[in-house]
């Protein structure tokens, strides 16, 4: 089986700061994603995944704070590293990037509507400020920033293992993903090659989180334009999921699982009841197909959806959004089809898009991800055995190597969408000299506020913000 | 737009799926593992709670896990309303605070505001390692770790995340409580 690490990262040093960033425009303009912006030790780096062959390529731009380096990316119109660009700024004040307060809109009979950090039932800490005219939104701010847990800086100087417990925590609803990405990265350093059983193990993992995590999204979109029925089905679906989890691994979130070099099988049954657990995956498929057929019949439902929080071109073409969010407006970036990770080289899962834009395309999309996510994980399901997986039961019993080459870089598509690390190793301890991470939702985020305030009302707020389902511990980290 | 799918709507039959319908030993279990058993009050008819408790979630810094099993206390396979308990948008409403997280400089202001906006009496849950000791993040930068000293907190639920049944455990365990603070609930 074809191996992940065979594909190669390409290094191009570009010693001026204008023509590093005008490389990387016309990169972008030409089949290449960005994917991180890194800053670390005198020295800048875009990386880039070409969109056809996976390949990586790494834009370098060392700083010399003798000379004034320039305006930040955003300034060219690339936002969709906006978020690594402000802490960049923060913590490298010599860079002399200014980062702008999130622009403001004044005006006669405009009122700002301040809502959060404490808001509806159950909410991560965010504050939205809705600037209304009358009942439309007419621009959006959002202020983050509650919840800084300093991930990226924790890490520093840890060994790989002491680092896992950490990043696994980043967002718990994307546990497994953040651990893959993380032990992909450290892999690539590394120079190792994962056994097929633990790629499928992997894999299994990762469809069972994409499978829970878009159910709890479809559950608080339904109840967004008030319906409670498909909410409870879907929360009784998604409770379903997390017990096959806790079957099979012995974590409702497999928190832990997954660390460079294998997969911890320490909470794993003894006598994991495989076909039980493949009859509730074909429960919840059946269950959750009829769902989302009842809601596709239901006119309530569909007309608070369509047109309502569309992604003007204007921002694809600056964001780029990522995952459904993304493939609801017609791009179609899927890591797991561009650059195949775990078992995916032979599952080749199918992209869904649509051009709409709207909360119903987001709505369309993610239940169709659902579909084809309950049915690879019953095909995974008949090609694992657990018997082949080889005993990791404590991290400890791994031992850190020494890096091959001092940048390792994982992407996994993450349930919201493409998810990056980029970890340098140092080469003498093999301990984490830089841990960067690029989350969909920071990405998506930044294509959030111009959707909301596109000619929408405010009833129209909760039912777009559902649709998004972002991640506030994921824009903060 | 849809009018004609709102007429065949009339004469098509509506179904729901897979809806627990009987009591379930998962969450039994969850329920009665230790001594902290659900005491229905003074006089009640069997089956019966006698009690109405809002409760004023605030994420303190968390990696939205708690939220996630916390979400789900809403779901039918819990359904907290049959112990009496409900969601409150506004702290004005709310008899127990669940914060979760590892409680960051930035919310101290805001989790202490909430606080004192609720009425007396009120009780204060913290949810998750994270709330308690900070968990991994101890010695995070803005990290203050431990929400025990920022409000008084009446009952912690350990657990990464807890589930929903030590959740709804410690939701009990907080209001039977007489005195302030007393006890913790481990998974
Ligand atoms: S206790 Fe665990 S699940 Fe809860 S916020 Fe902390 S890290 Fe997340």
């Amino acid at each position: 089986m074809a191996s992940v690490l065979t594909t190669t990262v390409q290094y191009q040093t570009i010693n001026n700061y204008g023509a590093w960033v005008k490389a990387w425009q016309d990169h972008r303009q030409s089949g290449y994603e960005s994917i991180l912006l890194t800053g670390d030790q005198e020295s800048l780096m875009a990386w880039l995944l070409n969109r056809d062959n996976g390949d990586i390529l790494a834009l370098h731009h060392r700083v010399e704070l003798s000379t004034k380096l320039g305006p930040p990316p955003s300034h060219f119109g690339i936002e969709e590293t906006l978020m690594s660009e402000h802490w960049l700024a923060r913590d490298w004040s010599e860079l002399g990037w200014e980062i702008s307060d999130p622009s403001s809109a004044r005006g006669k009979g405009l009122f700002i509507y301040p809502l959060g950090p404490v808001r509806a039932d159950v909410s991560e800490s965010l504050l939205y400020q809705l600037i209304v005219m009358g009942d439309e939104i007419v621009h959006v701010r959002l202020k983050n920033g509650f919840k800084h847990r300093h991930v990226r800086e924790i890490v520093r100087g840890r060994t790989v293992q002491e680092a896992m417990p950490v990043v696994s925590v980043f967002t718990m609803t994307s546990t497994v993903h953040h651990s893959l990405a993380m032990a992909l990265a450290v892999e690539n350093a590394w120079g190792i090659d994962i056994p097929l059983a633990v790629n499928v193990t992997r894999t299994l993992m990762a469809e069972l989180e994409r499978t829970m995590s878009h159910l709890g999204d479809l559950a608080a979109l339904a109840v967004s334009t008030g319906l409670p029925v498909p909410q409870m089905q879907y929360l009784h679906l998604k409770e379903q999921v997390l017990r096959v989890n806790y079957g099979l691994f012995g974590h409702r979130y497999m928190k832990g699982a997954i660390i460079p070099g294998g997969v911890t099988t320490a909470l794993w049954s003894e006598d994991p009841r495989l076909s039980e657990a493949q009859g509730v995956i074909e429960q919840v498929l059946h269950q959750s197909t009829r769902i989302a057929h009842d809601l596709e019949h239901t006119t309530s439902f569909l007309d608070r959806l369509h047109g309502a929080g569309v992604v003007p071109k204007s921002t694809l073409e600056t964001v780029r959004p990522v995952g459904p969010v993304g493939r609801a407006t017609g791009l179609e970036i899927d890591v797991r089809l561009i650059r195949p990770y775990g078992a995916y080289h032979d599952l080749k899962p199918k992209t869904y898009t649509l051009a709409s834009a709207d909360s119903y395309a987001r709505f369309r999309i993610r239940t169709q991800e659902l579909r084809q996510s309950l049915t690879l994980v019953l095909e995974l399901l008949t090609r694992w055995d657990p018997s082949l997986v080889p005993r990791i039961t404590q991290h400890q019993e791994r031992v850190d190597f020494l890096p091959k080459q001092p940048w390792g870089i994982g992407l996994v598509e993450a349930p919201r969408g493409l998810l990056a690390y980029g970890v340098r190793l140092n080469q003498d301890t093999g301990r984490i000299a830089h841990l960067s991470v690029a989350t969909p939702s920071q990405r998506n985020w930044m294509a959030y506020a111009p959707a909301m305030a596109n000619g929408n009302i405010l009833q129209d707020f909760p039912i777009i913000d559902a649709s998004f389902s972002l991640s506030v511990a994921g824009l903060d980290g | 737009m849809y009018y004609w799918q709102w007429l065949k709507n009339v004469v098509r039959i509506p179904h729901t799926t897979g809806y627990p319908s009987e009591p379930d030993a998962v969450v039994e279990n969850m329920l009665y593992q230790d001594n902290i058993r659900f005491d229905p009050g003074v006089n009640p008819a069997p089956g019966f709670a006698p009690r109405s408790v809002a409760i004023r979630q605030v994420d303190g810094g968390s990696c939205n896990g708690c939220e996630s099993e916390l979400g789900l206390l809403s779901g039918p396979d819990y359904d907290l309303t049959r112990y009496g308990f409900s969601f409150a948008p506004s702290p004005k409403h709310a008899d127990i605070l669940v914060v979760t997280g590892v409680i960051t400089q930035a919310m101290i202001p805001v989790i202490k505001g909430v606080f004192s906006q609720m009425t007396q009496p009120k009780r204060v849950l913290a949810l998750g390692s994270c709330a308690i000791d900070g968990w991994v993040f101890k010695d995070a930068p803005g990290v203050v770790g431990r929400l025990d000293g920022i409000v008084p907190v009446t009952v912690d639920v350990a657990g990464c995340p807890p589930t929903p049944g030590d959740i709804l455990r410690g939701l009990m365990a907080a209001v039977e409580s007489h005195s302030v603070p007393s006890q913790e609930v481990h998974p």
